[in-house]
């Protein structure tokens, strides 16, 4: 029975292996999304920013001998049944020599535990942000572009510490996104800075009214809410019911709620006292110049994880151009690129890194979404902000520390 | 190296296979054999992997657990823990008939779902479990996937071996004659309750076992896996198809829709460039495509279940599914 099943497999796999024989020239990377799954609204944009990453590196000469640079678009959905069928696929497969996703923490735990760990393969996530990620036994081969949740979390709770704001009632959206950084805050708000949290609780997304988790949270006489929650979402449903109530005066989000659904929805004039803490470009010159490519390429710069995207695409190119092709030492080589020395690199610069490399200058990435140097753990401390409701959108208000 | 990926391949999808023909084995006794419609895989596979997770991986601080016991013990606290979870639902829902059940059993999953994701003592909450040991992890890639696939299969042909037996003794007979026809059942003196919670609780111990290997493979779990697209209809799926009642059926179901599932992905690949990301969604399609196709016109699977069921499989008279008399 068993040969039977693994000899209808080999035989299927050996079909559509001579079906696809590539060209053998190319380098391949394998952008790992989740397509399908709950993220889909969110994934193209992602996909498309990495692909502009490798766009700009075949039009400025290609990896290393002028070899063409392709992005093998993967289905990691979101979950790790396939998050590791889509990385199993694009290491043994494609043959790629590194990985950009996936997506969603959960599959890049998986992948990384059943693939690319054993495999040697680099791996580089735009948008998983679980603390579990920095703690993985990873053998140095796992990065990201975005900073963990623990990481944004303490800055907020430090920021509002300076700022004065006293007991304060945090909701937080029931995943890993929501959790992650409401202990995050928590541990920095209640443990370190002895500020008073009197009710912290976990909703479930989708509900059509949240009053009575409302009234709950309003327990305790906190003035200020704090919702780790999507502002296209849950979050904003959560905002509004809270205003009509009136059971708090001020409100603080995480990035996810820094949404211009909510000033849609709610108009300016009802969020003067709503901030939202966020990731900022550093208003970098590297924003502008991903922000005027990947316009000119038909994207919107202001897609969630567009920038990290990005970032992690074209720092996956420069450490293979550094590598010279060595796939074993991609995950050495991308530490070297972004470290914070050397001659500074700006998104699009593929020439310029490429010269630099052949002559054995050291280089250093100045990404969109930040400077993206790495820490041991393969981490980025992220550039946050506190933003405010203005007449034109959402401003800076502070710098978050 | 490019016949070393073809493998390498090819040993992830016969562990991924492997996994799912377990819960496939389960859902067929409680479907197959019982009749008892438990759209509620995924709680139970669930169950079994942050059983084995907690019993098995490093001490931890927030949570309670990280016993680093041996794998053996997590995967047989695995079937005990999905047992035992399977032994009050069964005792409360299995009173439901056959759609009733379908919808209880879907929120009893949801429910197991929501604890998992809120206890975060127990399970570290929506971050999941990582740092889960592997058996045989430290080899090389091939050669840890080699060394997990035997073990696997070792597994699942002992669970196989085992089903095959219980359906051809008079515990199976009985099982069918009361899923074919309870009053006949019960005027002959069996309990029929008492019966259909063993097959309830039996088949969900093997989810519960499926899950634990499922863990360990990938060294970490995280509410993300107890999708119900991927860890409830999936094997529905390779159950209708490869043919319930039949236990190699189950198991030629998951072969069958796994590889498509994953191979699809490569065949949708060879579309331009610019259909990259929509090519994802016609391997989704092409999934719902074969089950219509397969209820159109093999009702009754790709391997039928055998009228008489003698240890051989001997005597393919065979008859169109559960509810034909």
């Amino acid at each position: 029975m068993k040969t039977k099943v693994l000899a209808l497999a080999a035989s299927l796999m050996a079909a559509t292996a001579l079906a696809g024989a590539p060209a053998h020239a190319d380098v391949k990377i394998g952008l790992l999304g989740g397509i399908s799954g709950p993220i889909a609204a969110m994934a193209p944009a992602m996909i498309d920013s990495a692909q502009l990453a490798i766009t700009q590196v075949n039009e400025q000469g290609g990896i290393g001998d002028g070899e063409k640079l392709v992005g093998v678009v993967g289905d990691s959905a979101c979950n790790p049944q396939n998050g590791t069928d889509a990385a199993t696929k694009a290491v043994n497969i494609e043959g790629v020599a590194g990985i950009v996703g996936p997506h969603c923490s959960g599959a890049v735990l998986a992948a990384a535990g059943s693939v690319s760990i054993p495999a040697g393969i680099a791996m580089i996530t735009p948008s998983g942000t679980s603390p579990e990620i920095t703690t993985l036994d990873d053998k140095g081969i796992v990065f990201r572009t975005v900073p963990s949740d623990d990481y944004q979390g303490r800055a907020l709770a430090r920021t509002m510490k300076e700022q004065d704001y006293g007991k304060v009632a945090v909701a937080y959206l029931n995943n890993d996104y929501g959790t992650g950084l409401a202990n995050a805050f928590k541990a920095e708000y209640a443990d370190e800075l002895g500020g008073e949290i009197t009710q912290f609780a976990a909703h479930e997304e989708g509900k059509a009214s949240y009053r009575s988790n409302l009234a709950e949270l309003a327990k305790g006489d906190a003035d200020t809410l704090v919702i780790f929650d999507y502002g296209d979402g849950t979050g904003l449903t959560i905002l509004r019911q809270a205003l009509e109530n009136g059971f708090f005066e001020k409100f603080v989000g995480g990035d996810g709620m820094k949404s211009e659904a909510v000033i849609d929805a709610l108009g300016a004039e009802n969020l003067v006292s709503f901030v939202a803490s966020s990731p900022v470009g550093e208003q970098s010159k590297s924003l502008d110049m991903f922000n005027e490519a990947f316009k000119g390429a038909g994207g919107d710069p202001d897609a969630i994880f567009a920038t990290t995207s990005y970032d992690a695409a074209f720092l996956m190119a420069l450490a293979l151009e550094k590598a010279g092709g060595n796939k074993d030492e991609v995950a050495a080589a991308m530490m070297e690129v972004s470290n914070g020395e050397g001659e500074p690199i700006l998104p699009g610069e593929w020439k310029k890194a490429k010269e630099l490399i052949a002559a054995g200058t050291a280089i250093d990435y100045k990404g969109a979404a930040g400077d993206q140097n790495f820490d041991e753990n393969g981490d980025v401390p992220g550039t946050y902000a506190l933003w405010e409701v203005g007449s034109d959108g959402f401003e800076v208000l502070s710098e978050m520390k | 190296m490019e016949i070393l990926g073809l493998v390498n391949y090819a040993l992830y999808m016969a562990i991924f296979i492997a996994i799912y023909a377990l819960l496939a084995l389960g859902l067929n006794i409680q479907w197959g054999f019982a009749g008892l419609f438990n759209a509620g895989i995924a709680g139970f596979f669930a169950v079994g992997a942050y059983t084995s997770a907690i019993l098995t991986s490093p001490a931890a601080d927030g949570r309670i657990g990280g016993f680093d016991l041996h794998f053996t013990i997590g995967w047989i606290g695995a079937m005990v823990a999905a047992a035992l979870v399977a032994w009050p639902i069964g005792k409360i829902c299995l009173r439901f008939r056959s759609d009733y059940l379908a919808i209880a059993s879907i929120g009893v999953a949801e429910i197991i779902r929501l604890v998992i994701k809120s206890e975060a003592e127990l399970t570290n909450g929506a971050r999941g479990i990582s740092n889960i040991p592997r058996p045989a992890g430290d080899f090389g890639y091939m050669e840890s996937q080699i060394a997990y696939l035997a073990l696997v299969l070792g597994v699942l042909i002992v669970v196989y071996l085992l089903v095959e037996r219980q359906f051809n003794a008079p515990w199976g007979r009985m099982m069918r004659a009361i899923r074919d026809n309870e009053d006949a059942a019960r005027a002959m003196g069996k309990n029929v309750e008492f019966r259909r919670l063993e097959a309830f609780i039996f088949g969900s111990a093997l989810m519960g076992l499926g899950g634990a290997l499922f863990a360990h493979f990938n060294r970490s779990i995280t509410p993300e896996a107890i999708d119900p697209m991927v860890a409830t209809f999936l094997v529905w799926i390779m159950l209708i198809l490869g043919g319930s009642g039949n236990n190699r059926g189950a198991i030629l179901g998951a072969a069958v829709v796994w590889i498509i599932w994953s191979v699809s992905e490569i065949a949708t690949d060879q579309l331009p460039h610019e259909y990259a990301v929509q090519a994802k969604y016609i391997r989704l399609f092409l999934i719902g495509l074969m089950l219509q196709l397969v209820l159109r016109f093999r009702p009754e699977g790709l391997l039928p279940e055998p009228l008489r069921g003698d240890l051989n499989g001997r005597g393919r008279n065979t008859k169109s599914g559960p509810a034909n008399q």
